[in-house]
């Protein structure tokens, strides 16, 4: 098999990599000290010094759903991909929490069939509503990312669209709160996004987000069909903010159980099951994703998700041999060729 | 069917989850927010009890409370009124606790926990007695509770048979054996509700000269019950819990810096034999009244250990059980299983047999935390683990031992526990210099195997939970220097094989070696702070003290 990104991680083991967490020395938004530690994992051990922990339990989290319990049809919508972070979230939301969601799930049309399946199983198991929106409206500025050999990574115009698509749901069913499945290394700011913002702030997504910023600066501008398209992801909060006060939350931020025991859980009961092809390791993601990776490693050297992972391995809450091991590149150019036929394009 | 049972706002806020009648879960407030003795509204112990019952907030089927507020509220509003006006300063600082939260428990549980639920309040004492009869091995019981004050009560004694309870009698606030420690223990230079187990090491340093003026300040009536001499005290008129005749009496108060003199031993010890004096004289009554030879005690006075032996030894009861909670986090338990047991009347299905009902960690997590904190590890085989730390202990070095699921009560017993080698004279100097920092006179407990506590001890009695003190015997006080108080005795641990295999297979390898069946057992903490709950609190003490090994479940850190 022809291991795509194997000159990439050729091109990661040459590069200088953080001793502590696993990201590469991308300056001048990521540079190690002489000790081989990144200026993010110094930054982070000051503010958690000078914060010391902070300590969010399962009754905070309850207390801000009582807050909307039965205030509306719904009493929260989950963004449910079908992998194991959201699947959980549904199933805490309706059996842990006993809360009347909305299931919505989109497919901009290269969803996985595992993924629809663990989907599927769940609404059904679970009794919810559930909505399911398929669309092509993002194959256009997909295909211009990879033809033009953009910067832009994919998954971040793909999130501010769904994002912005998920308020658009809640506010046309007046639902009050919008439930994620992201876990503690994929917000910076906690508890609630809606409040704080999101993490393509971190300086670790600089480089990234500016690319995406130029690329949809320019290209909304040239295509109608894109005109009202959010630039950002903040764009997208203020929008929601003047459309619905609803916030977004995810039980993981507040469970103190391990993604084991709730893949355990989901399989039992939901009839779950982890995704045949996936990057990173046992993670459920669109075909895109492989793309999406694919080029963040050829332009920064890592991706969305080694940033996910070094922030976990920060606050203790998985190990960096392990984040190695489960980021290691593991797909061929026969797949990223069979997806990008969708969007005509082919990687030599 | 699942209860939740609350202790708070005065001090050693608890939580504990009973379902279908069997304690699932049990932890100390203090344990998480790492505020010693916290007061506060057990918040993490209640989600942690929820999450390790693996039950969801909806599933509580009831809430119970420790003791009656209105009630208690009265005694507040009336003592503050009779002591008026030196009352009033005092009446100003505690009444806007009363207002915020005290009084309004089922609206902060709305708050805090979205419960709308019934919530149900037991009498303090009551829950006291539930917590020790409730779970003791026992049918028929008498029962004997004291403590500082719960409502008005501050001693009961009844009976309990089956799943029922009887108060006999009460003796009421101010009349308080428990805030005469405490009173003597400030007026000692120690803080009140800490310092009380130091007055009870220091009594061992002293000659029990001032017993004559302690029967002065208190009347003790032939029936047993006794009477405190109120010119003497000074429970709400201010700072002290001690007047100025207190003073004259037994002359100046020791500050909390001040030298140790021969004088504040002589009044521990004193003070000391006053007590178990007294609590042997209504132990007795008791015994008459109920004619059963099972004693069950609660209440933060039987925490003394050297007054539990005493009361053992010296009274027809032949068998005593104390509840390893015995002080006011255990009013969560009694509380809860007073209603399933009691009051819905369901049989008794559960008996304590151990006290490990706080939350544990897996080895994932402790790597975890170990890979965060940078620190090298080595992985071990329990076998190999319990040779090779039982060698380590043999050549004096100081052990930080983690396992498995964090103690419910004051003492460790094993799980979270500082150990070191019993053998060496010198080890109380060597903790005390390295980890601990306590005052000298303060002694190390021994952990002994149990079958063979009597060898080494004058026990005729298991002591499961570290609330018995006997002497040692004779002729193995050589043996055991480390853990030998001046006056000859040592607070014992008797570790059963069932209830903590791993540790009685780490003493017992240390027996291999040494020849001895015992460990010096402290608690892991540094002075000033709460047991240790978590890995992380565990390698931050470590990383903090001159501990040379920490063991976190099988995963052995050497100190560089």
């Amino acid at each position: 098999m022809d291991i795509i990104g194997q000159e990439n991680i050729n091109q990661m083991n040459t590069q200088k990599i953080c001793q502590r967490c696993v990201l590469p020395e991308n300056k001048p938004d990521v540079w190690l000290n002489e000790r081989k530690i990144c200026n993010i994992c110094i930054e982070y051990e000051k503010t958690k010094s000078a914060q010391g922990d902070n300590k969010v339990l399962e009754t905070d989290f309850i207390k801000m759903l009582n807050q909307y319990k039965g205030k509306a049809k719904y009493d929260c919508l989950v963004m449910c991909s079908g992998g194991k972070d959201s699947t959980s979230a549904l199933y805490y939301m309706k059996r842990r929490y006993k809360l009347n969601p909305l299931a919505f799930t989109f497919d901009h049309g290269f969803e996985t069939e595992d993924a629809m399946e663990n989907v599927r199983n769940a609404v059904e198991t679970l009794g919810v509503d559930f909505l399911f929106f398929k669309t092509d409206f993002m194959k256009d500025m997909f295909s211009e990312i990879l033809k033009t050999n953009s910067k832009a990574v994919i998954c971040h115009p793909c999130s501010i669209w769904y994002m912005g698509l998920t308020f658009d749901m809640a506010a046309r069913f007046n639902i009050p709160i919008i439930i994620a499945g992201w876990t503690k290394g994929q917000s910076t700011k906690q508890p609630t996004m809606s409040k704080c913002g999101c993490n393509i702030h971190q300086k670790e997504f600089y480089a990234m987000a500016k690319s995406t910023r130029e690329f949809l600066d320019s290209y909304t501008k040239k295509h109608s069909k894109y005109k009202n398209f959010s630039k950002s992801m903040e764009e997208v909060l203020i929008r929601a903010k003047k459309k619905n006060k609803c916030i977004v939350l995810s039980p993981h931020w507040f469970l103190p159980f391990d993604t084991m025991a709730y893949v355990e859980i989901i399989k039992k009961e939901l009839k779950w099951k982890p995704p045949r092809l996936s990057y990173p390791k046992k993670t459920t993601n669109c075909y895109l994703n492989f793309i999406s990776v694919y080029n963040s490693m050829k332009h920064y050297g890592y991706t969305h998700y080694h940033v996910e992972a070094s922030k976990l391995i920060r606050e203790g809450l998985l190990s960096r041999e392990e984040a190695l091991k489960s980021l290691e590149i593991n797909f061929d150019k026969e797949l990223l060729n069979k997806i990008a036929k969708k969007l005509d394009y082919r990687f030599d | 069917m699942n209860i939740l049972g609350i202790s708070c706002y005065y001090h050693d806020a608890a939580a504990c989850l009973i379902s279908n009648g069997k304690l699932v879960a049990a932890a100390q407030e203090e344990r998480f927010s790492r505020i010693k003795n916290s007061l506060d509204f057990p918040i993490n112990a209640i989600n942690y009890c929820i999450q390790a019952g693996e039950i969801t907030f909806s599933d509580i089927d009831c809430v119970v409370f420790y003791e009656k507020p209105f009630l208690k509220f009265s005694r507040v509003v009336i003592s503050h009124l009779k002591a008026y006006p030196f009352s009033f300063k005092n009446f100003l600082e505690t009444m806007p606790n009363w207002l915020k939260d005290r009084l309004i428990t089922p609206l902060v549980l709305k708050k805090e926990i979205g419960y709308k639920g019934r919530v149900l309040f037991i009498k303090h004492h009551l829950s006291h007695a539930a917590s020790s009869f409730l779970v003791s091995p026992f049918e028929k019981a008498a029962i004997l509770t004291a403590d500082g004050v719960g409502e008005w009560a501050t001693m009961t004694y009844g009976v309990g048979q089956g799943n029922q309870i009887t108060i006999l009698k009460e003796i009421c606030y101010p009349d308080s054996l428990g805030l005469l420690y405490t009173a003597v223990t400030t007026y000692l230079g120690f803080r009140p509700l800490r310092g009380e187990g130091k007055v009870m090491g220091l009594a061992g340093c002293g000659k029990s000269r001032y017993v004559d003026k302690f029967r002065k300040i208190v009347q003790v009536r032939p029936d047993g019950s006794f009477r405190l001499d109120q010119r003497y005290f000074g429970f709400n008129k201010g700072l002290r819990m001690y007047s100025v005749k207190f003073i004259r009496l037994f002359g100046r108060a020791r500050s909390p810096e001040g030298k140790i003199e021969e004088r504040h031993c002589d009044i521990a010890a004193s003070l000391q034999q006053f007590i178990e004096e007294i609590l042997v004289g209504i132990v007795r009554q008791l015994y008459n009244k109920t004619k059963n030879d099972n004693l069950c005690l609660a209440g933060g006075l039987f925490l003394n250990c050297v007054a539990n032996h005493r009361i053992l030894k010296e009274t027809p009861f032949k068998n005593i059980f104390v509840q390893p909670a015995a002080g006011d986090s255990g009013g969560a338990l009694g509380a809860a299983l007073y209603v399933y047991n009691t009051i819905l009347k369901n049989s008794r299905n559960y008996v304590m047999h151990h006290a490990y009902f706080g939350p544990d960690f897996s080895t994932a997590q402790i790597k975890m935390a170990l890979l965060k904190h940078g620190l090298s590890f080595r992985e071990i085989n329990n076998q190999l683990l319990f040779k090779y730390i039982a060698r380590e202990l043999s050549q004096d070095k100081i052990i930080g031992w983690f396992q498995g699921r964090m103690e419910f009560g004051p003492r460790a017993l094993g799980n979270r526990s500082i150990l070191a080698n019993p053998c060496n004279p010198d080890i109380k100097e060597l903790l005390n210099s390295k980890v601990k920092k306590r005052e000298s006179f303060r002694p190390y407990a021994p952990a002994v195997l149990e079958e063979k506590a009597q060898e080494f001890f004058e026990l005729q009695h298991l002591s499961p939970f570290m609330l018995l003190a006997a002497k040692v015997r004779a002729d193995k006080k050589n043996l055991i220097p480390g853990v030998i108080h001046v006056d000859g005795s040592a607070r014992v641990q008797s570790v059963n094989k069932d209830a903590n295999s791993k540790f009685w297979y780490l003493i017992k390898e240390f027996e291999n070696i040494t020849g001895v069946p015992i460990l010096v057992n402290t608690s892991f903490n540094l002075k000033g702070e709460p047991i240790v709950c978590t890995p992380e609190d565990a390698i931050k003490c470590f990383q903090r003290s001159e501990m040379d090994y920490l063991v976190l479940e099988n995963c052995v850190v050497e100190k560089k």
